[in-house]
């Protein structure tokens, strides 16, 4: 059966320089895909290209094994959700008109939501455990309650793949880790494949740690570094060379009885090039 | 229901007011009796002035303030801005520089409406190819199209005053920029009704795409929606609403910017419900200013002049009734 993802060497570039150079992966169900590198190494670049937004000049981007070349926007999205990094905040709509809007792609162009689309919505919202917010504006809400409307917006699409970009930037400790919970427990449940930009190491090792299936990509000099498990390649080693940083990793048990893996910062080191 | 009603009360009282006295009997008289089609047994004098003088006037005005209004809703949400009106790419001006051209060159009213509507439309035709020449119409670039077209059309219309024969051609445009409807007539409604009842009725129907919309054109594709296809349509009814109004009325500000706003503070900011409110205040409000215009004085006060007049501190109250609604 062909990967619920599969990007298959993709390149980008713009006009004046080359972004992505022949990157391949694949994304199964029920599984949390880190996409790790320096900032400007083309992350973004490439989310876009997988959600069609942008077109790489080489490769192809290929869901459930058709390529997105030959799809509408429409068909994109009942497969592919999207959290972004920044979203702009324009008007006060209210987060339960917000989270309806994840429904675009099922309500015809010249239509308006269902009940149908309405008890989706709230389900979405109930799920992230943010339905008390559903008739506040969403301009008022904190950084941490916006990142989870827009989490339940992208449930609300009821497609297989979720990407995040960075979702826990700007965030405090505790809606990092509410953040975090949320996809745990989304993954857990629905069997939701995750896909996440993300510039914390730790991540990786966070939904390891949860016993989740979890890989990590290394993204530098516009290729796939190293692929793999998070507690092979999350190593000091690797992180090392990927942001010219000393690192160490550390092992300790948890009071449960449980095991934590974790990588401490040391200082940067000046790359010799 | 109370912004359905709204208009067509309004207009049912503006057909009382007026310089010639007609009691409210009268008025439901020749109403009852030129809808059904039954002879009417009152003065010639009266029928005249409330079904052939006032009545297409009111009508028009409230089509023209509710797709000024309702335009300026679907604008704001696309280019997610909320300072953006119904002229922002550059109809307005464009309709300004036709009906001036055909004052000067034709001096006929028919070749007025003409020459307004299509160039209207021309200018925002330019606009959008003009944001076209960078890759897919990005929002930023469509108002910076719209902006230099408007301004490019201003002194093309600039040009056209300094030609025009200051004896009677530039006051006539002077006039026609200033916005009137005391031409209205059955004719009238008809011909610009088309294209203001189609873009209208556009608008109304993809009025829960434009909350999408207003998301930005990289959510709003994830999300699902073919932003350009979806803009366009947009951009093309609104468009039409506009020319067809600005033809018929001449340059009438203010309603296409701050009834949208009115509409958010009284109803949100869910363009479900916020873009058919927006038509049923822009109607609301321009045959209440244009009742005004007709009595304050002797001679008529242009519309233009009195929508920002009237309007602004009535905006202003709102703003302290509802402090803003979340902004």
């Amino acid at each position: 059966m062909a990967p619920l993802l599969e990007v298959r060497d993709v390149s980008f570039r713009y006009p004046q320089a080359l972004i992505l150079d022949k990157i391949s992966f694949n994304i199964n169900p029920g599984e949390i895909f880190c996409l790790l590198g320096p900032n400007g190494c083309g992350k973004t670049t490439l989310l876009d290209c997988i959600l069609g937004w942008l077109k790489p000049y080489a490769g192809q981007v290929l869901i459930n094994g058709s390529p997105i070349d030959n799809m509408a926007a429409p068909q994109i999205a009942r497969q592919v959700a999207y959290v972004p990094q920044m979203h702009q905040k324009t008007f006060p709509y209210l987060v339960r008109d917000i989270v309806l809007m994840g429904r675009a792609s099922f309500i015809g162009p010249f239509d308006v939501p269902s009940e149908e689309d309405v008890a989706i919505a709230e389900k979405a919202l109930d799920m992230v455990g943010v339905s008390r917010l559903k008739d506040r504006p969403y301009t008022q809400l904190s950084g941490g309650e916006g990142q989870l409307v827009m989490v339940a917006r992208a449930l609300a699409q009821n497609s297989p793949l979720i990407i995040m970009d960075e979702p826990t930037a700007h965030l405090d400790y505790r809606h990092e880790l509410i953040i975090l919970e949320t996809v745990v427990e989304l993954v857990k449940q629905t069997g939701l494949a995750v896909l996440m930009a993300t510039h914390v190491p730790n991540h990786g090792y966070y939904f390891e740690n949860q016993g989740i299936k979890t890989r990590a990509a290394l993204v530098k000099d516009k290729q796939i570094m190293a692929l793999g498990k998070p507690s092979e390649v999350l190593s000091e080693q690797n992180l090392g060379e990927l942001y010219s940083i000393r690192t160490r990793i550390i092992n300790c048990g948890l009071d449960d009885g449980g095991h934590l893996k974790q990588v401490v910062p040391i200082c940067t080191i000046n790359s010799e090039s | 229901m109370l912004f359905i009603a709204a208009p067509f009360l309004v207009i049912l009282v503006s057909l009382l007011i007026g310089r010639y006295p007609v009691d409210i009997a009268t008025v439901i008289n020749i109403l009852g009796c030129r809808i059904t089609m039954q002879p009417c047994y009152i003065e010639d004098i009266y029928q005249t002035v409330v079904w052939d003088i006032r009545l297409p006037r009111a009508i028009l005005g409230a089509m023209v303030g509710g797709c000024l209004a309702i335009s300026g809703a679907a604008f704001q949400g696309l280019f997610r801005n909320p300072l953006v009106s119904s002229g922002i790419l550059g109809v307005s001006s464009g309709a300004g520089f036709g009906a001036a051209l055909a004052i000067i060159l034709f001096h006929k009213v028919a070749a007025i409406y003409t020459c307004a509507f299509a160039f209207g439309i021309f200018a925002v035709i330019l606009s959008y190819f003009i944001s076209k020449v960078y890759n897919g119409t990005p929002t930023i670039m469509l108002v910076l199209g719209g902006v230099i077209v408007s301004s490019v059309f201003s002194a093309l219309l600039s040009l056209a005053k300094y030609l025009a024969d200051p004896m009677n051609e530039l006051p006539a445009i002077v006039f026609w920029l200033m916005g009137s409807l005391a031409s209205a007539r059955y004719s009238d409604i008809m011909i610009a009704g088309i294209p203001m009842l189609v873009g209208v009725g556009g608008i109304i129907l993809i009025r829960w795409r434009i909350n999408v919309l207003s998301m930005g054109d990289r959510e709003a594709h994830s999300l699902g929606i073919n932003t350009t296809l979806n803009k366009g349509i947009v951009i093309a009814c609104a468009t039409l609403a506009t020319a067809g109004a600005v033809c018929v009325s001449g340059i009438i500000g203010w309603v296409g910017l701050v009834i949208p706003h009115i509409g958010r503070m009284l109803v949100g900011n869910d363009n479900r419900v916020l873009i058919p409110v927006s038509f049923s205040l822009g109607a609301t409000f321009l045959v209440i200013v244009d009742d005004f215009g007709r009595i304050l004085t002797g001679s008529e006060i242009p519309l233009g002049i009195l929508t920002a007049i009237l309007g602004g501190p009535f905006f202003v109250y709102l703003l302290k009734k509802t402090k803003g609604g979340g902004w």
